[in-house]
């Protein structure tokens, strides 16, 4: 493989995932830029792979991307990022037969979350109502750890979530915005039981990262070929669409100092 | 029916408990970029609608308080996975005399002179949605998949279809003397053996062609449930009374086989309807005449009528194709030669064919009656022969063409 190639690590939550790479290699072949991608089951996998310079860039969750900025005190380099994963949020949800008018009312209740590496379930949530003055240690926490190492992104957790409120396992649950929204469209949501209590503030989502030290032509190959995609291009589309996103944006970091707040707090780095 | 902009209240309907089931189909009713004004009093389904519009690629404009604790949201829709299509609407199908026949549909909803694969078993007239795989259908474009007339033909098969089971008075059958039973076995039979090609033929066709044209393959279903029916009752008439079915042939199995082969749809119209079910009209009308018995008459000119029906629609598809496309007079006619061809060598009639239809005319063994029923039998040839040549002009062929098809044509008559 010739040294200009891309190495683009990505993991691998969904069967989706193989024709969007391939799909995306396949644009960035038509742009000149060589680009090849490789799968991980793990995100924990591919971090470690990254800051070895096993691979050029890595597509990582919230998750990944602030611990990679920890690793690398903070120089990583970030490359660009989806329109949809710009101002994510998580609801609490509630049993309507469950007496919870407020945040305080939890106390004392059972709380559904998701996977413990799931940013939308589990760790954003936590920190979000620990910082409304809700006493985390008189909550009694439901978790469903399943998927980890996938950090959310198969949303397996959080639809677990959702049967055990249905079930009146627990009687609050944490979801992000998007399982919520799209259950409810697809009608698996019993709205005569469920309802929003709160709704978190916003955080983003997942990031293209790269090492601070990383070949310089490389990064701007990359960038050139991503941005060049446009919704108005009906192959592109096919892959933005399978992707979920309409428009490549550049990164920001301010839509993850919660969660680098949240894992101070929780130690979960 | 297009609109720009559409206002609808949705009370106080959770997001996931009903509000999208007023908010998707007034959705459904826009062109892309068109306006929906959303009226709603639950709170949280504003930010809800908000995060399905941005899955969805619309696009939230604006969010304001209205009078009385409502809020009033406008959306415009986007263009993501937006049905393709003329949206149908305010069609009113009136029944005359109580019906409402497929010619009336057809003529609501007209054929378009192509259609895409990529729209799969939507029916004509729907609303496409992108994204859908596409189908394996090769029969795509008017002048080959649907004459004029297919609705019409279709409406009357339907109203034509008769039961095997009761409308045949089986009770009055009487057993016959053994040379003539064997003999009406052995013409079931050969009857049956065309008949099943007749019933597998079209069926290789139905998935070819493009759903769009769905009145054809509706008039072939009919065809084929005609074919199994004729099967059905003939192989009964052949063993009520003491008889029993007789023999096939291996001319007959190799000329239904060529049938089989066909790739084009057209020439196995031709070669299926025009040539060989309108051959098929005078053996009928034959064994009719020369009948046993009145049930067994009945039976054939049943039959008949159904087959009728075939030559007239093999007829319409093969003219209307014809005149829409010029080289099909050169293939038509280069499918004959090459059947025949593949034939060469197999023969004149069956003759366990030719024998039973000659004692069949005969009504029996007897020498006097027997050379009645030859020449019967060598009339009913040439018969064939000149009713191929008026259906071949009729189509449009040359009356030198019409002769040299018609002599070409297979000495197994279907």
């Amino acid at each position: 493989m010739a040294d200009e190639t891309i190495l683009l690590g990505a993991v691998a939550y969904d069967a989706k995932v193989v024709p969007i790479w391939e799909g995306i290699r396949e644009h960035f072949r038509g742009q000149h830029v060589p680009m090849d991608f490789c799968l991980f089951s793990n995100y924990e996998r591919q971090v470690e792979s990254l800051l070895a310079g096993h691979i050029d860039i890595a597509w990582n969750t919230p998750l990944a991307h602030v611990r990679v900025k920890r690793r690398t005190q903070g120089k990583s380099l970030s490359l660009g990022m989806r329109d949809s994963d710009r101002d994510f949020k998580a609801r609490i949800v509630v049993r309507k037969d469950a007496g919870i008018k407020s945040l305080p009312d939890l106390h004392g209740k059972t709380l559904a979350v998701g996977s413990r590496d799931s940013t939308q379930a589990r760790i954003l949530p936590l920190h979000f109502l620990r910082a409304q003055g809700v006493d985390l240690s008189s909550v009694k926490l439901l978790p469903f750890d399943t998927d980890v190492g996938k950090h959310g992104d198969t949303g397996t957790s959080e639809l677990d979530v959702l049967k055990a409120l249905h079930e009146g396992r627990a009687q609050a649950g944490a979801v992000g915005d998007l399982i919520w929204v799209l259950e409810q469209a697809a009608g698996r949501v019993d709205t005569g039981k469920l309802q929003v209590l709160w709704t978190t503030p916003g955080f983003d989502h997942c990031m293209f990262d790269a090492l601070p030290g990383a070949n310089a032509a490389k990064l701007e190959a990359f960038k050139r070929g991503l941005f060049a995609m446009k919704w108005e291009n009906p192959a592109h589309r096919r892959i933005l669409e399978l992707e979920g996103l309409k428009e490549w944006l550049p990164p920001r970091e301010e839509g993850y100092a919660s969660l680098t707040a949240a894992l101070d707090e929780q130690g979960g780095w | 029916m297009t609109n720009a902009a559409i206002a609808i209240d949705t009370g106080d309907l959770p997001f996931g408990g009903g509000m999208l089931a007023l908010v998707r189909p007034a959705l459904d009713l826009l062109e892309p970029g068109g306006v929906l004004a959303v009226l709603t009093r639950q709170s949280h389904a504003i930010d809800e609608l908000g995060t399905w519009c941005k899955v969805e690629r619309h696009e939230l404009l604006e969010a304001t308080a209205d009078q009385g604790g409502a809020t009033r949201i406008l959306l415009r829709k986007g263009s993501f996975g937006a049905p393709r299509g003329a949206i149908e609407d305010n069609l009113d199908l009136k029944p005359h005399g109580g019906r409402i026949e497929a010619a009336d549909m057809l003529a609501a909803v007209p054929f378009a002179p192509s259609a895409d694969p990529g729209t799969g078993f939507a029916p004509r007239g729907a609303r496409v949605e992108p994204g859908g795989p596409v189908y394996p259908c090769t029969i795509n474009d008017l002048a080959h998949a649907a004459p004029p007339d297919v609705a019409q033909l279709y409406d009357q098969a339907v109203s034509a279809q008769w039961n095997a089971d009761t409308d045949i008075e089986w009770a009055r059958i009487k057993p016959l003397p053994r040379p003539l039973q064997r003999a009406l076995g052995q013409v079931f039979t050969f009857l049956a053996e065309n008949e099943l090609s007749a019933l597998y033929v079209p069926s290789r066709f139905i998935a070819r062609l493009h759903p769009h044209y769905v009145e054809t393959a509706q008039f072939l279903a009919t065809q084929m449930a005609d074919e199994a029916r004729h099967i059905d009752v003939f192989l009964k008439r052949a063993r009520v009374g003491g008889g029993g079915v007789g023999i096939s042939h291996a001319t007959t199995s190799a000329s239904l086989h060529s049938l089989l082969t066909l790739e084009d749809f057209t020439e196995a119209a031709f070669l299926l309807s025009v040539l060989g079910e309108g051959t098929f009209l005078d053996l009928l009308r034959y064994i009719e005449m020369h009948a046993p018995d009145e049930v067994t008459a009945d039976i054939v000119r049943r039959a008949r009528a159904d087959e009728t029906r075939h030559v007239h629609f093999g007829m319409s598809h093969v003219k209307h194709a014809l005149s829409h496309d010029h080289t099909m007079y050169a293939r038509l006619e280069a499918a004959v030669r090459k059947r025949s061809a593949t034939l060469a060598g197999a023969g004149g009639v069956p003759y366990a064919v030719q024998d039973s239809l000659t004692i069949l005319a005969a009504g029996g063994t007897d020498p006097a009656a027997v050379a009645k029923g030859h020449s019967a039998f060598r009339e009913l040839m040439e018969v064939m022969h000149e009713n191929r040549v008026k259906r071949l002009l009729n189509a449009g062929f040359s009356p030198a063409q019409a002769q040299t098809l018609s002599d070409l044509h297979t000495p197994n008559f279907m």
